[in-house]
């Protein structure tokens, strides 16, 4: 009698483990990774600063020289991690990447030439 | 030497020069027409206007995806799907498979299932799930009666310009409310700041100035998309961005010409020129 209760208690509290398992893996999209899902803690500090540096572009023109400049670098020092990342993810966010560097450089040479 | 026979060599020699300057003439027209009175060719039905047929598979699989720029225009930004989707702007350039896509890229930024637009969830692009395969609502190239939107029918409240559908009434009258937000891939931003606009000297007396709408460029490509890759650098003339370039394919040829009013729309750009080059006016 005594061991049949701890029999089902076991099975109860294994059967709440799965269950709970499950919601997570539902809650993040199930097994199949997809670009809106969250990226490991660690992965995903580049996404942060890439937000961050990319979220600007509206107001390029409103910058100094030196926050350009300043936009510019953290653009440059986000390359290689971007570079590690997988095949399209890598292409997507090197391509944008790309457009929201140059366009920090466009504005910065503008800038430069309004000066002269 | 009589005089009759001077008279004759006159003749013959000014016969001769106003032969050398037609050749000229001639020859030199034959140099320009090319670079400097380039006409576009006539766009194709405002339906089949901005078709993209992506084939990176001919040879095996569902076939080639038929892609209509109207379709997807009427619900997004152009800055959505070229700068935070990763669409590149020429053909072949942007590596789409079925499993960028199930990987929630590419088409499948959108089309992953899940996301609701227009009260609708949007169907899972190459999906895997055997009660989800359809295949042939992108993948439909010649198969009749499988797309589900009709240009017609579809652009029937919206209002229509010179050529198709104009864009920017439709978003004025708010007909179409273009998104410019995906969740997952876009970085949330204050919204775009009201841009100058501004008219463009041409660098020839003949051709009518443009009047360049800096705002709506801004708001559906962000300034990114432009700048600065279709335009490195923004003299205010149109000296570098001649009609030769617009028409192969370069500056304001990125769009216009393939996506965006086609170049034949005069008035589009040059708002105090003629209405429509080469050919009738078509009205779709």
């Amino acid at each position: 009698m005594f061991k049949a209760k701890i029999k089902t208690k076991i099975i109860t509290v294994l059967l709440l483990m799965g269950f709970v398992g499950l919601c997570d893996m539902r809650a993040s999209g199930g097994p199949q990774s997809s670009a809106a899902q969250a990226d490991h803690p660690a992965q995903e500090t580049w996404r942060k600063e890439f937000d961050d540096v990319c979220s600007k572009t509206q107001d390029d023109m409103t910058f100094s020289q030196e926050e350009l400049a300043n936009l510019i670098r953290r653009c440059d020092a986000l390359l290689p991690q971007i570079e590690k990342l997988d095949e399209t993810r890598k292409k997507v966010y090197l391509g944008r990447l790309r457009m929201c560097r140059g366009l920090y450089a466009y504005v910065l040479d503008s800038k430069r030439n309004e000066k002269k | 030497m009589p005089m009759c026979s001077i008279r004759k060599g006159t003749r013959r020699n000014e016969r001769g020069l106003l032969l050398l300057v037609l050749a000229c003439g001639v020859l030199l027209l034959g140099n320009i027409a090319p670079a400097q009175i380039y006409l576009p060719k006539p766009p194709p039905e405002p339906s089949e206007y901005g078709k993209v047929i992506l084939d990176n598979h001919s040879t095996a699989g569902p076939g080639p995806v038929v892609f209509d720029h109207w379709l997807h225009r009427s619900k997004f930004t152009c800055r959505l799907c070229h700068v935070d989707v990763g669409f590149a702007m020429e053909a072949k350039a942007t590596g789409i498979s079925a499993s960028t896509n199930r990987g929630g890229f590419h088409c499948g930024a959108c089309h992953d299932g899940k996301k609701v637009f227009d009260g609708r969830t949007v169907f899972a692009a190459c999906s895997d799930a055997a009660n989800d395969k359809r295949c042939d609502r992108c993948h439909s190239l010649g198969k009749k009666d499988v797309r589900q939107y009709e240009y017609k029918k579809f652009t029937a409240k919206f209002p229509k310009g010179i050529y198709g559908v104009n864009w920017e009434a439709a978003e004025r009258s708010r007909v179409i409310k273009p998104v410019d937000f995906v969740e997952g891939l876009s970085v949330k931003k204050a919204p775009m700041r009201s841009r100058e606009d501004f008219a463009l000297k041409a660098g020839y007396s003949w051709v009518h100035p443009i009047g360049f709408s800096h705002e709506k460029h801004s708001i559906w490509n962000g300034c990114e998309l432009c700048h600065p890759e279709i335009f490195p650098s923004a003299p205010k003339s149109t000296i570098h961005f001649s009609m030769f370039w617009n028409i192969e394919g370069r500056y304001c040829g990125a769009c216009h010409g393939k996506v965006a009013f086609p170049l034949n729309n005069c008035q589009g750009c040059h708002p105090s020129g003629p209405r429509w080059a080469h050919g009738a006016i078509p009205i779709g």
